[in-house]
């Protein structure tokens, strides 16, 4: 089933056009990675996608319903923007974590703002929202236990490896459980030593059910884990196809440059 | 008088002045955060209006200023000031204070919320907050912690400058030492007025030690 459709995505910055007519679609369950130089337009694609950006040509449907169009003028509500920004989960670079929280704190304060926003009316919905703030808090703490960092729950940031910031900003977005989860990068603010534990987290969520986006410079992770591979070029999709495709046989010359590089 | 007595005296007047101190702080903490908010307002007239504001409140003297609020209600409608009741003295003295303090908090405010990395905002949106949210839980906790240093001195310098009330003729611990000693012929009461401010601000300085610890228990890149 389909899940994401972009189409003929634009964004310019100034006089720089940066995304040059973005077209593709995403099945549920699919995995698919994004390589390409620095400067290609990457992460620009994925603030779009996330709605940090406001392309200027273009549309992006998720599931059935239509998220971005930028035909229509039509000024969302503050409902409507939660709602489609939900849809979607990101993964930053350089982690974004709260500071100012615990590592728990990080994963259950949004969930706990949106449910805080309902006022109880009686006593019955009192208790629900006390369940609701218990599962909140058992959801966190099983996410934790998933990527590894049950027992760092009350300790702040600071106190945490880079690839443990990065893990608990990779549950802290599936706290939330985004229909789609990008990652910018993750393992490119890290040191080499600690790549690795956060790609064996993002790995251990390719269970099939979970769509996933992630722009990546480790070609090796990239053709094990993903169903199908984009490779972009000065703002526009270069090359799409499996792993073995673009890997393995890749057609376009641009695209055998920039892999013979890598390797 | 023996020093003990001038030091009773002078503690009638230090009721006055930390009655200024906390009610401008009260008043001028909050302020200075919607006016920091119209100075970084995208609305461009808006914005000047608040940087003309700062700038002529950080520009002129606080004791002036003090003499202008005082007077205003005369200057501007001709209302007589025996009028405006017995408490106006105490009341425009606040005002002019938190006017004043308020602009010094906006600015500080600014530079606390300028030096917040954009990826906190867009950390917090992409988890579905709405900017209110995100600024009061966010952002706001963090940019305190970082300004804790610039406020603490400011709210150090009020404790001083609370004897600027003196001028419009408010009754504070400064007048109090002013008048015992012309009336006694002695340089005591100023002695014991500078001890009980050292003193007050010894403890406001504790405090503002307190709070800061109590943010500390995160460290900020
Ligand atoms: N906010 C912005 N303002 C101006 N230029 C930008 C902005 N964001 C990105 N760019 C430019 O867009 C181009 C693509 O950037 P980016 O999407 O970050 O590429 P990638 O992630 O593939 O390295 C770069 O040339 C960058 O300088
Ligand atoms: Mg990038």
């Amino acid at each position: 089933m389909q899940i994401l459709n972009v189409s003929g995505l634009r964004k310019s910055f100034k006089e720089q056009e940066v995304l040059r007519g973005i077209d593709f679609t995403l099945q549920r369950g699919e995995i698919l990675s994004i390589i390409g130089s620095s400067g290609s337009g990457k992460t620009t694609l994925l603030r779009c996608l996330n709605f940090l950006e406001t392309p200027d040509a273009g549309t992006i449907t998720i599931g059935d319903r239509v998220a971005f169009d930028a035909a229509d003028t039509r000024k969302l509500t503050a409902k409507e923007k939660r709602a489609r920004q939900l849809q979607m989960g990101l993964v930053f670079q350089s982690f974004n974590l709260f500071p100012h929280f615990t590592v728990k704190k990080n994963l259950t304060i949004a969930s706990e703002l949106r449910l805080k926003e309902e006022k109880p009316q009686n006593g019955a919905e009192k208790a629900t929202k006390k369940a609701q703030l218990e599962a909140i808090d058992r959801k966190a703490e099983e996410l934790l236990s998933k990527v590894g960092l049950a027992d760092k729950a009350n300790d702040y940031p600071y106190a945490l490896s880079g690839g443990q910031q990065q893990r608990v900003a990779i549950a802290r977005a599936l706290m939330l459980d985004p229909e789609i989860l990008c990652f910018d990068e993750p393992t490119s603010a890290l040191d080499p030593e600690l790549t690795g534990e956060v790609l064996r987290v993002i790995r251990s969520l390719c269970d099939g059910e979970r769509t996933m986006i992630i722009v990546t410079h480790e070609m090796e992770f990239a053709r094990q884990i993903s169903h199908r591979v984009i490779y972009m070029a000065d703002g526009v999709i270069e090359e799409e196809g499996t792993p073995e495709e673009v890997f393995g046989n890749p057609k376009s010359p641009k695209t055998r440059a920039f892999l013979s590089v890598k390797d | 008088m023996s020093f003990f007595q001038i030091l009773l005296q002078l503690c009638e007047g230090l009721g006055y002045s930390v009655m200024i101190f906390l009610l401008t702080l009260v008043f001028s903490l909050p302020l200075g955060l919607l006016i920091c908010f119209g100075r970084m307002t995208k609305i461009k007239p808006v914005s000047w209006l608040f940087r003309i504001y700062i700038s002529i409140m950080r520009g002129t003297p606080l004791m002036l200023q003090l003499f202008v609020v005082y007077f205003c209600p005369y200057y501007l409608f001709r209302i007589p000031l025996r009028n405006m009741g017995d408490n106006w003295m105490f009341v425009s003295v606040i005002i002019g204070f938190a006017l004043n303090y308020a602009a010094y908090f906006a600015e500080i405010y600014r530079s606390g919320i300028a030096s917040m990395s954009e990826g906190q905002y867009e950390a917090a949106r992409v988890l579905g907050m709405n900017k209110r949210q995100t600024f009061f839980i966010i952002i706001l906790p963090q940019v305190i912690r970082r300004i804790l240093p610039s406020l603490t001195n400011e709210v150090i310098t009020l404790v001083k400058d609370t004897s600027l009330a003196f001028a419009i003729g408010q009754i504070e611990m400064f007048t109090m030492a002013k008048r015992l000693a012309s009336s006694e012929v002695s340089m005591l009461p100023y002695v014991g007025a500078a001890m009980i401010y050292y003193v007050f601000n010894l403890i406001v300085a504790t405090a503002m030690a307190k709070v800061e610890k109590r943010f500390s228990n995160y460290v900020i890149k």
